[in-house]
């Protein structure tokens, strides 16, 4: 069990004119937490940037705004020499940014002419089946003429009826409508079209048949996407070939950038500076002569004590070996551990896959999902996928482990086993149950555990892992009550719960008559005595949480609840799948195939949930049961002043 | 075989098992749901709360154990 790296406050006081060669050594070592200077009445202010600032910043947005326009991602790093990639940064930036914005707007200009032929489009759509030259559809003294179209069908006789000299073209299918008609019978006219829901269309300003100049139209939309088409094809080829000058002249500059402004965050006088921040004890050293070789031993650094009400303030980074650093993730997505307080990761190292395993316990799903990990692992280099995936594995190696415990595979039985309808034979042949030892309630434990045949037993079980999870939970809490506010508290605080567990267990046993009768009454004896301490030590709220520890205990229940759901879920596959392929006597017909399929999709399906579920149960199980008998959790993070570099060196 | 209101022995049994289950699957969601939605709103805000909207999301999920604990003991 760890605790976070110890930390020293270190101050670094010197002359202004050796400010940029602290700031650069400082930057270069990448271990010294700074701490933003708030202006009071000290007289101290803060300091302006630095001269190249400005143009710095002005280059980056510049240049994150051209990455982020072409998509550009992290890569495998091609390092490059940082001098180099100074020296060509403008010439390059320049040529770049030239380049893009030409083409850019040569696209939005063809956008825009395509929606313009879009509208032209959908004027012309209407008069494509009367097909009728539009120069005829105006021009005219003594015709008026109707373009449009009508809601419910037009019959000629209704016009006819009317007047007789008119010309109409009507489409019953799109129902568009033209009718040309004497001025002097126009109003009479438009009534009827007006009952028959007649909507009037504007008539393209332009001559031509609508047939050709539609075609002619598209002709030219075509002609217009392939410009564009080429166009972003370009950009793409611009994007391969400055990917790697991108990222390296980002990180160049992001470099220059924190350097520039790191005047802002410290205390200045008129001549004189002073950087105050943490630096890991042992590195302490190391940070000293750093800053000395740089400026020539003309920077005082000093270390300071650490006040006890300061404690809570100080920087976490924490202090674990490379095996347990993936659970480093999941502490961070609770909250990362107070300086004085135990960092859990190591046990939750081991308590998090044991509960996986335990809830999965499946050899054929934590193959699956093994692999599964693995490839990403191999394919996707970041780092929190990474851990991620080797916490992954951790859980899968458990799963395997109780897998072969429980003789489990995709919910097939490895073993046979002997049940009241006979003998039922496992995938591995020869390897039969082994009855041990009877359980809870009439079943019977028997390796491997048939955990479906011994669900009582199993539940007892689960409650039994956890009072071990919640016990080891007081014992951190303990020693961290112990560390900070001494002996007595931590045995008021938290011993008093074990003392409880004590006399509750004495008091069953006893009840249950193992050890004689009189223990029951031993055992009333400690818990009230432990319910005591618990009330001195944690006041009447204490002791109205007493309830929920038979809650957390029960909660444990849950490990067998979502492993059987599992073993169901898998067990309905095979039914469903076998039942196919044996409900057809041919070899491989149809049923067989879709038997193959069901079997895929239904196993594929609960390897997904087979993450899902015990992972999110196996997390809460320690987040919520186990961080609540000790954890408090929210330290700052150590988070030193400089960059990690991956696409540049010096 | 005692006969119940409208089945024997066992089938009230079963059907005990059952309410168990279901009332308490229905207090979990609706607990769940409350949480969630105000867990989701607060990560809008603030990304890093997932770790404590996760827990405290699933908390009610107890009520659900306690019905499938009940559930198995009706049926011992």
């Amino acid at each position: 069990m760890s605790r976070p790296k110890r930390m020293t406050r270190a101050v670094i006081v010197g002359h202004k004119s050796i400010l940029k060669e602290t700031i650069d050594a400082l930057h270069d070592v990448n271990l010294f937490h700074i701490e933003d200077f708030v202006e009071d009445e000290s007289g101290f202010k803060i300091s302006k940037p630095f001269k190249n600032a400005e143009e710095v910043s002005k280059k980056l947005v510049k240049i994150r705004s051209i990455a982020n326009y072409l998509g550009i991602e992290s890569k495998k790093p091609v390092v490059q020499k940082t001098d180099s990639v100074l020296r060509e940064l403008d010439t390059k930036l320049n040529e770049l940014d030239r380049a893009i914005s030409a083409k850019t707007e040569a696209i939005s200009q063809l956008e825009i002419e395509l929606k313009d032929m879009e509208a032209q489009k959908r004027e012309i759509m209407p008069y494509l089946s009367i097909n009728l030259d539009f120069e005829y559809y105006r021009g005219y003294e003594s015709l008026r003429v109707f373009a449009g179209t009508v809601k419910s069908s037009l019959e000629e006789s209704q016009i006819s009826s009317i007047t007789r000299a008119y010309e109409l073209y009507y489409d019953p299918q799109s129902k568009a409508v033209v009718l040309f008609v004497a001025k002097n019978d126009a109003d009479k006219v438009y009534e009827v079209l007006q009952g028959l829901g007649f909507k009037e269309l504007r008539v393209p300003e332009r001559g031509g048949v609508p047939s050709e100049l539609l075609r002619f139209i598209e002709q030219k939309e075509a002609e217009v996407t392939r410009k564009i088409e080429s166009l972003k094809g370009e950009i793409e080829s611009l994007k391969a070939k400055y990917a790697d000058f991108i990222l390296a002249s980002d990180e160049v500059l992001s470099i220059e950038s924190q350097k520039a402004e790191l005047p802002l965050r410290i205390a200045t006088s008129e001549n004189a500076f002073i950087i105050d921040g943490w630096t890991p004890s042992e590195d302490y050293d190391k940070v000293v002569s750093v800053v000395n070789s740089a400026t020539n031993g003309k920077a005082y650094i000093t270390s300071l004590e650490i006040r006890h009400e300061d404690e809570d303030s100080v920087p976490v980074e924490y202090n674990n070996s490379k095996i347990v650093a993936p659970m480093q993730e999941v502490m961070d997505l609770y909250s990362r551990p107070k300086y004085t307080e135990i960092d859990p990761s190591s046990a939750i190292l081991i308590t998090m896959p044991l509960i996986y395993g335990l809830i999965l316990g499946d050899i054929g799903y934590a193959m699956i999902l093994g692999g599964l990990a693995l490839t990403i692992k191999k394919l996707v280099k970041s780092d929190s996928v990474q851990s991620l995936m080797n916490i992954l594995i951790y859980c899968e190696i458990s799963a395997i482990f109780f897998g072969i415990l429980y003789g489990e595979f995709l919910g097939f039985p490895l073993a046979s086993s002997h049940t009241e309808h006979g003998v039922v034979p496992g995938l591995i042949p020869g390897w039969e149950t082994i009855n041990l030892f009877g359980g809870i309630g009439g079943e019977v434990f028997t390796f491997p555990i048939h955990r479906s045949h011994m669900i009582m037993t199993m539940i007892g079980l689960s409650m039994i892992v956890g009072l071990f999870h919640l016990n080891l939970g007081y014992l951190l809490g303990f020693s961290n009550v112990a560390r900070n506010h001494g002996m007595k508290h931590a045995i008021l605080e938290k011993g008093s719960w074990m003392i409880i567990q004590l006399g509750v267990i004495l008091a069953a046993a006893g009840y249950l008559g193992i050890g004689g009768s009189a223990l029951m009454y031993v055992g009333a004896i400690v818990l009230v005595l432990g319910i005591v301490m618990l009330a001195i030590g944690e006041g009447i709220a204490g002791v109205v949480e007493l309830p929920s520890l038979m809650g957390n205990v029960l909660s444990y229940a849950r490990i067998i609840a979502v492993g059987l759901s599992s073993i169901y879920i898998a067990g309905t596959v095979n039914d469903i799948a076998f039942g196919m392929i044996w409900a057809d006597h041919s070899q491989i017909g149809f049923a067989a195939i879709a038997a193959i399929c069901v079997f895929m999709l239904g196993h594929g399906l609960n390897s997904v949930l087979s993450i899902i579920a015990p992972g999110l149960h196996a997390l809460r199980l320690q987040y919520v049961e186990f961080f609540g008998k000790f954890y408090q959790g929210g330290g700052r993070k150590f988070n030193p002043f400089g960059y990690i570099r991956k696409y540049t060196e010096e | 075989m005692v006969e119940g209101l409208f089945l024997d022995a066992a089938g009230m049994k079963a059907l005990g098992a059952a309410i168990a289950i279901s009332v308490t699957g229905y207090a979990s969601a609706i607990a769940e749901k409350d949480i969630g939605t105000a867990t989701i709103g607060a990560m809008a805000e603030n990304e890093g709360l997932f770790g404590k909207g996760l827990i405290l999301t699933v908390i009610p999920e107890t009520i659900v154990i306690f019905g499938l604990v009940v559930a198995l003991l009706i049926n011992q």
